[in-house]
C-alpha cells in the first residue's frame, strides 16, 4: 500500500514538473501515449532495455520509442489503449532502471512530440532502386561467392574491408591502372543480373571492374562521389546480407537519407552519378526512414522523413560495378568532376562558403557535445593574455566555442560570440555564474556588432577555419573593426609546421594510402590525425563518439570531416599587416601561430 | 541577453542599412539573477555605454523603474545609482522575445537567452 502512495505521489510530481518546465500535459485517463518520467536519453536510457520489457509481456507490440537529444524522460506510442495499459500495470513503479534499483515512473500523455526529421528534397535524379532484384537463395548463393575469411586474402581499410575483381581499385588516386589488369575477372555468376537488368529497361553491357565491400556493424564509408574520368555513365550496388541507410548529399545542400534494402540492386545515373555524393555513416544501428504526406499551400507533397526508431545492422557485403574508361571526363556536372580541377588557393566566395557550411558549422553542430567533453582547458598563454586585460576592460571572445577562455573575473565585461548554437548552448551553461559574461550567436565575417565597441578581442582557433585568403582577412578586418584605436587582440591559428609540438605521435607515419573529398568542386586531401601536414587546405577527421553520463564511449559513432587551412609562419602576421593593426608580438606556441596586436589610431 | 550586451547589438551588417541601432527590444520572458555586485567595474564601463540606448532598453522591458536618464557627473559615487545600474545591466536577462532592427523592420530571435544574430548570404552587403 505504501509502495502504491508513494509513486502516486512521485507520480504527481514529475506530472507537475514536466509541465512546467516542458509543457507536457500527463492525464489520468488511459490511452496509447505513455511517458517514462524518469528515463531518456540523457540518463543513458538504451532502446533495448524498453525493448526487453515490451517483448516480456507477449503482447506482439512493437511501441514507437521516442527519446529526444538530452531529455531525461521519453515516450512510448502503442498502437493499442489495452496495450498500454498493460504494460502501464505491468511496471510503472516496479520497473527498475538501473544498477541502484531507481523504479521506472510513467504517466500517460494526451500527445507526443512530433521529433522526426523531414527532409524536403527529392531523391536524386538518376538514382533507380530496384528492391528484390535477387532471391534469397541467390543472395545465399552470392554471400557464400564472395564472402572471405577477415583475416585472408582481403585488403583492410580503415573502416571496412574490400576485394578487387577485373582491375584493382587504386585507393590513393581512385582510379584504376588499365595496364594491369587482375587476374581474377567479374565471376560469370554475375552474369544473371545483366540481363535481369535489360528486362527492367537498363540496357547495359558487362561492366568490367568489381569491387567488394564488407561493412561489419559500425562500419561505413565517407561521403564521396565515384571519381567521374576512370569510370563510365552508370555504377551498380548490389547489396547483401544487410539493408543499410545511405545518406545522399548534393553541392547546393540538399540532403536525402534513402534506404537501401539487402537483395537490392542500386542503379547509379546522371545526378546520382556524377552529381551527388554518397556516403554510409559508421554505426551499429541505422534510423527507419519513413514516408509522410504534408499539406503545404493545398497540395500535398511525399516528403521522406527520419523517424526515432532505429533497427540494428548486420554485416553487409556490397558488390560495386563499374565499367572502366579512360581520358578526362565528359559529364555536364563540373562541382565534383575531377577533370575540371580547381585550386583551393584562391576560391571563390560562394564555393568557399558552402565548404565551410559543410565542413565546419555542420560539424561543429554534429559535434558540439563531444567537442565540449575534450576541450574544457584553456591554452595557458591565452590565460596568460585574459589575465592580464585589465580592470573595467570590455572583451569580444570570437569564435568562443563552448566559453572555456571566458575566465572567471567579475571586473571585466566578457562577450562571446559563437555560430553554432551546439556549442552556445555549452557555452551559456559554462558563464552561467560568471556576473559580467554573456553570449550571442554570430558569424565573425558579419558580426552585427557596434564599431569599436571592445578594448580587447580574442580569436583563438578560428581563422584556420575559412577557407579562401579573402574570407581570412575579411575575418581579421573584423576583430580590428570591432576595437577602439589602441585596443588589442590576440589571434591564434593552427600551424602547418607541427615538430616542435604534442601533436605528432611518434610512433605513427604517413599512411601510404592517402584520401581526397571533393567537396563543391575543391579536392582536399584527408589529413591522417596526428601526423605532420602535408599540404596547407584539407580535412581534418573528427571521430564521433557518444557522450553518455558525461563519458565518452569507446565505439566511434561517425567520423566527421573539418576543414582546416594551416598557416605557414608568418602569413598571420601578414595579413595583420594589411589592417591598421600593429603585430607587438608573434609566436609559436604548441603547434599554433600567435600574434597580439594592437589596433592602430587612424584619422578618417 | 543581459542589456550591456543588447548595448552593443546592431543589425549594421544587412545590405542597405546604415547603423541599425539601437535595436528595439520585444521580450516575452525576463529572468532577474543575482550576481556579483563590483562598483569598481561598474565606474569603468559605465563611461562606455550609450546610457540612453541602455535606459530605453530597460524601459521597454519594464526594468526602467527609478533608473535616471542620464548619468549624472561623480555617478561612481551614488551607490543607489550603482546598485540600480548593477541590476539592469548584469542581472536582467531577456530570455525569450526578438530585437528588431529601426531600419529594415529584420527581427532576431532571443531565444534560452541567446540573441541570435545571423544573417542569410542573401541579407549581408
Amino acid at each position: 500500500m505504501d509502495e502504491e502512495k508513494k509513486t502516486e505521489r512521485k507520480k504527481k510530481r514529475f506530472a507537475a514538473r514536466l509541465k512546467s518546465s516542458r509543457g507536457i500535459i500527463c492525464t489520468e485517463s488511459t490511452g496509447p501515449n505513455i511517458i517514462l518520467c524518469n528515463a531518456g536519453q540523457a540518463t543513458g536510457l538504451e532502446k533495448s532495455e524498453i525493448t526487453k520489457l515490451v517483448t516480456d509481456l507477449q503482447i506482439g507490440e512493437h511501441p514507437k520509442f521516442i527519446a529526444e537529444k538530452g531529455e531525461t524522460h521519453s515516450f512510448l506510442v502503442f498502437s493499442t489503449t489495452e496495450s498500454a495499459a498493460l504494460f502501464y500495470d505491468t511496471y510503472n513503479g516496479k520497473a527498475k532502471i538501473d544498477d541502484n534499483g531507481t523504479p521506472l515512473y510513467m504517466s500517460f500523455v494526451e500527445s507526443v512530440p512530433n521529433t522526426e526529421v523531414v527532409c524536403p528534397h527529392e531523391n536524386p535524379k538518376g538514382l533507380q532502386i530496384i528492391n528484390d532484384f535477387i532471391t534469397i537463395q541467390e543472395e545465399d548463393t552470392f554471400m557464400k561467392l564472395f564472402d572471405w575469411d577477415e583475416n585472408i586474402d582481403s585488403s583492410k581499410l580503415k573502416n571496412r574491408q574490400v576485394k578487387h575483381y577485373g582491375y584493382e581499385f587504386r585507393y590513393g588516386s581512385n582510379d584504376v591502372d588499365l595496364t594491369s589488369p587482375l587476374h581474377e575477372k567479374i565471376p560469370e555468376e554475375c552474369d544473371v543480373l545483366w540481363r535481369r537488368l535489360r528486362n527492367h529497361g537498363l540496357d547495359v553491357e558487362v561492366p568490367d571492374q568489381l569491387t567488394v565491400n564488407k561493412y561489419s556493424p559500425g562500419h561505413g564509408i565517407p561521403s564521396h562521389v565515384d571519381k567521374h574520368s576512370p569510370f563510365g555513365d552508370t555504377i551498380l550496388s548490389l547489396s547483401l546480407g544487410s539493408s543499410v541507410v545511405m545518406d545522399w548529399k548534393h553541392p547546393s545542400g540538399k540532403y536525402v537519407p534513402i534506404q537501401v534494402e539487402r537483395r537490392s540492386m542500386l542503379v547509379m545515373q546522371d545526378e546520382a552519378r556524377y552529381d551527388w555524393q554518397h556516403g554510409i555513416q559508421s554505426r551499429t544501428w541505422d534510423p527507419i526512414i519513413g514516408n509522410r504526406t504534408v499539406t503545404s499551400e493545398g497540395t500535398q507533397k511525399h516528403v521522406t522523413v527520419i523517424t526515432n526508431d532505429t533497427q540494428p545492422r548486420q554485416t553487409r557485403i556490397s558488390l560495386t560495378f563499374r565499367w572502366t574508361r579512360s581520358g578526362p571526363c565528359e559529364c555536364k556536372y563540373k562541382t565534383l568532376c575531377d577533370s575540371v580541377e580547381k585550386s583551393s588557393e584562391n576560391i571563390e566566395d560562394d564555393v568557399a562558403s558552402n565548404l565551410e557550411e559543410l565542413h565546419v558549422h555542420q560539424v561543429y553542430e554534429q559535434i558540439a557535445g563531444h567537442f565540449s567533453t575534450t576541450r574544457h582547458k584553456p591554452w595557458p598563454k591565452v590565460v596568460e593574455f585574459m589575465a592580464s586585460v585589465p580592470p573595467g576592460a570590455i572583451v569580444l571572445d570570437l569564435g568562443a566555442g563552448n566559453g572555456k577562455n571566458i575566465l572567471r573575473r567579475n571586473d571585466i565585461l566578457q562577450i562571446a560570440g559563437e555560430r553554432s548554437s551546439g556549442l552556445l548552448s555549452e557555452c551559456k551553461q559554462h558563464i552561467q555564474s560568471i556576473a559580467g559574461a554573456d553570449c550571442v550567436r554570430l558569424d565573425l565575417l558579419n558580426a552585427n556588432l557596434v564599431d569599436a565597441c571592445a578594448d580587447v578581442v580574442i580569436c583563438i582557433a578560428v581563422i584556420h577555419h575559412f577557407s579562401s585568403k579573402a574570407r581570412r582577412l575579411q575575418a581579421i578586418s573584423t576583430i580590428c573593426r570591432l576595437l577602439r584605436p589602441g585596443g588589442r587582440t590576440l589571434i591564434t591559428v593552427w600551424a602547418k609546421d607541427q615538430t616542435k609540438s604534442n601533436y605528432l605521435c611518434k610512433n605513427k607515419s604517413q599512411e601510404p594510402e592517402e584520401q581526397r573529398v571533393t567537396v563543391s568542386g575543391v579536392n582536399l586531401p584527408v589529413h591522417e590525425n596526428r601526423t605532420q601536414f602535408q599540404y596547407n587546405d584539407l580535412l581534418v577527421p573528427w571521430k564521433l563518439r557518444h557522450v553518455k553520463e558525461n563519458k565518452l564511449s569507446n565505439q566511434p559513432e561517425n567520423t566527421l570531416l573539418r576543414y582546416y587551412h594551416v598557416f605557414e609562419e608568418g602569413e598571420l602576421d601578414d595579413l595583420c599587416k594589411e589592417l591598421p593593426l600593429e603585430v607587438e608580438k608573434s609566436f609559436y606556441e604548441e603547434g599554433n601561430w600567435c600574434v597580439v596586436c594592437k589596433k592602430i589610431n587612424v584619422s578618417t | 541577453m543581459k542589456l550591456i550586451t543588447h548595448n552593443m547589438l546592431t543589425s549594421k551588417c544587412i545590405k542597405g542599412v546604415l547603423t541599425g541601432y539601437p535595436l528595439a527590444i520585444n521580450a516575452t520572458d525576463v529572468k532577474v539573477t543575482e550576481v556579483d555586485y563590483n562598483p569598481d567595474f561598474l565606474s569603468r564601463v559605465i563611461p562606455k555605454l550609450d546610457w540612453e540606448v541602455l535606459w530605453t532598453a530597460a524601459n521597454s522591458i519594464g526594468h526602467g523603474e527609478g533608473l535616471p536618464k542620464a548619468v549624472e557627473p561623480k555617478f561612481e559615487e551614488n551607490e543607489e545609482f550603482l546598485k540600480k545600474a548593477h541590476k539592469v545591466l548584469l542581472e536582467v536577462e531577456v530570455e525569450e522575445g526578438y530585437l528588431t532592427c529601426p531600419e529594415s523592420g529584420r527581427q532576431f530571435p532571443i531565444s534560452k537567452g541567446i540573441p541570435n544574430m545571423l544573417l542569410t548570404e542573401a541579407e549581408v552587403q
